[in-house]
């Protein structure tokens, strides 16, 4: 496709990719591009191993088998903190805000600006919040209140939240686990917006979502699908319906696989 | 159209449009409780004449210090979602250690009280290393700790049951006053505390072109702060001045407020009252910080044991509320939920602290001078903290979800 063509270098790659469990095969010799740019979508059914391959490139599972390059180096990955020191960030699904806090405060939790100890070591509030609101106006965020608690935001505020830190040191990859989730229509698409603006800003992005005829192919350039722990197909979002997206997912056929 | 070049200062203005449940749920959490204490005092200023005296207003707030310390210590285990029920068994035990050091051992007064106070603090690290450690339930740990410092409490206590402390200088802790320009200064120290905080948060913000108010950031807290401390200064110097428990109560309670409004520290601590997980993902070591939590409540259990001690001139087996921690505990406890601090981990502030003392003390001096029966003060007190922690509940419903 011609799309292909201009986009730019991959920036994660892995290949050949296995995980098992005792004797359950989570993944089999999966491979997987992203490219900056890009947003990506991880599909498949329940058990295909999606949440496995996002946890190997966050760091938190380690594959039996496989290659992880990172900007065409070989990288081996020990811990969630070895991929976020190559800029690799993951939001999971439970989106990890404290709700008793409110925006700047969770925009920065682990990693406050304060003054040192002989000087009476306070969180310098002011540098935090002026920071996050240059990260927000960045993403269009514009309308979150920055001194509310999360607790009492919207679940679409939360969610772009969570992806508003996830991005607050500049990261090259984010990894978003059900971003949409538990939302509703409107805020699924506020949601999608903010992904398109990652992208727009130079990131890769790989999106697991359940939510196909909608965000999946309003939002994402491609979409990866995972069967059983293999690689299924590829599309490309322009060309491509639901409806094939779903039968390359249950793996045939309309039917075939809902009854069995 | 316009909302390109909108400044900083025009966007982001949902800040500015916060409802006063919203509020009351959070930075103004200490306003019921603070409306209920004048209440409180209005009606029993109308039944005894003896209560508003300034004699009775001293001792009323010496009454509130021990269980008002303890209660701090509290809150920073409260905030993480756990629970200290060792904090009156080891005032008790820290109390008649540093007796036994000044008694029996001729040590002198300050190592005694710095033995004790270390005493405590260990005994709440090893507490919270023990909960972290096992991951057992720290109702249930401290439960269990509390009772064996009331056995080593009555193991080191020496056979007649008792250390007097008359006339070894630990007394003097309690017994001195502050009056004259002494008072002064320590009024104007802390003013100027509290003023230079204020003043450099919103100093950092203005310098940053960050909305600020002066009104709302500086002037009102200041007021309100030095009014209080200047009518409370005017009131003791009346009769011999400032009492050493009040001060000692109200600088503790300003550093504590400090440390949690103001440090990483104390987010840290709101933090994982209200998620731990969320917490250890921030890369937070959510065991290191519970650790200290438990250590500063031991330590200030620990102190505010000494200070009893002094008060009351001896320790004996009923040091630290006696067996199982008996009224001292719970009124500890008390006070820091009737000040707004929640059980369930990550809400309340530190200057609760000081209304839920006050008004526990309240109710017993003021009942006291009605010449009501001891039975009542607890039926009372108890009615009042269901009471408190329902009108908690009824804001945050308000409020909204958090």
């Amino acid at each position: 496709m011609a799309l292909d063509r201009v986009v730019a270098e991959p920036i994660l790659e892995l290949e050949g990719i296995s995980k098992s469990y005792g004797g359950v095969k989570a993944l089999t010799d999966v491979s997987l591009t992203l490219r900056p740019g890009e947003v990506v979508a991880l599909v498949g059914d329940n058990g295909a191993g999606k949440s496995t391959l996002v946890k190997t490139m966050a760091g938190v599972v380690k594959p039996d088998k496989g290659r992880y390059t990172f900007e065409g180096k070989n990288v081996s990955i020990n811990g969630p903190s070895d991929a976020s020191d190559l800029g690799i960030q993951t939001v999971y699904q439970d989106l990890s805000l404290c709700n008793n806090l409110d925006a700047v405060q969770n925009l920065f939790l682990g990693r406050e600006q304060t003054l040192p100890w002989w000087r009476g070591g306070r969180i310098q509030r002011a540098e935090c919040e002026v920071r996050a609101r240059q990260v927000l106006r960045k993403l269009r965020l514009d309308s979150i209140a920055l001194d509310r608690n999360v607790g009492a935001m919207s679940g679409g505020q939360r969610q772009n939240i969570a992806i508003a830190r996830s991005i607050l040191w500049e990261p090259k990859v984010v990894l978003l686990d059900e971003p949409t989730a538990a939302l509703s229509h409107s805020a699924a698409e506020q949601v999608g917006v903010l992904i398109r603006e990652l992208a727009a800003h130079g990131l890769a992005v790989l999106v697991i979502s359940h939510d196909i005829h909608h965000f999946v192919i309003d939002v994402t350039d491609r979409i990866e699908v995972l069967r059983l722990g293999q690689n299924a197909a590829s599309f490309s979002s322009k060309d491509v319906t639901g409806e094939r997206v779903v039968n390359a997912m249950v793996g045939g056929e309309e039917g075939i696989n809902s009854a069995g | 159209m316009s909302s390109a070049d909108q400044g900083l200062e025009t966007t982001f203005k949902a800040t500015a449009k916060r409802s006063i449940a919203d509020r009351l749920a959070n930075e103004l959490r200490f306003v019921p409780v603070a409306v209920g204490l004048l209440a409180l005092f209005i009606f029993f200023a109308t039944q005894s004449e003896v209560f508003l005296t300034s004699r009775n207003l001293n001792n009323l707030m010496i009454q509130s210090t021990v269980t008002g310390i303890i209660a701090l210590g509290l809150v920073f285990v409260l905030l993480t979602g756990e629970i200290d029920l060792s904090v009156a068994g080891t005032s008790g035990v820290a109390s008649v250690f540093m007796a036994k050091l000044v008694v029996d051992f001729g040590a002198p007064v300050g190592v005694a009280v710095f033995a004790g106070v270390m005493c405590g603090v260990l005994i709440g690290a090893a507490s919270g290393r023990w909960i972290t450690l096992i991951g057992v339930p720290s109702f249930v740990v401290t439960l269990g700790v509390g009772l064996v410092l009331n056995g080593v409490q009555l193991m080191i206590l020496p056979r007649t049951g008792r250390y007097n402390l008359l006339n070894t200088g630990v007394d003097e802790i309690a017994s001195t006053t502050i009056s004259g320009t002494g008072a002064w200064i320590i009024f104007a120290v802390a003013v100027g505390a509290v003023s230079w905080v204020r003043w450099s948060s919103y100093h950092a913000r203005k310098s940053q072109r960050l909305p600020a108010s002066f009104g709302q950031m500086v002037l009102l807290p200041v007021a309100i702060i030095g009014g209080s401390l200047l009518v409370l200064v005017l009131v003791l110097s009346s009769l011999k001045g400032l009492p050493m428990p009040i001060i000692l109560f109200l600088g503790l309670l300003g550093g504590c407020a400090y440390l949690t409004g103001e440090t990483r520290f104390g987010l840290y601590l709101y933090a994982i009252g209200n998620s731990a997980e969320a917490a250890r993902r921030a890369g937070i070591n959510v065991n290191r910080i519970k650790i200290a939590a438990f250590a500063i409540a031991g330590g200030l259990a620990a102190f505010a044991g000494i200070l009893a001690a002094s008060r009351i001139l001896g320790v004996s087996v009923s040091s630290g509320g006696g067996i199982g921690g008996g009224a001292l505990l719970l009124e500890s406890i008390a006070a820091a939920v009737i000040g707004g601090v929640s059980l369930f981990g990550g809400r309340g502030r530190i200057v609760g602290v000081l209304f839920g003392a006050m008004i526990i003390a309240t109710v017993s001096n003021g009942l006291n001078l009605m010449g009501v029966a001891n039975e009542a003060r607890l039926i009372v007190t108890g009615l009042l903290l269901v009471l408190a922690v329902s009108i908690d509940r009824g804001i945050e419903k308000i409020a909204g979800p958090s």
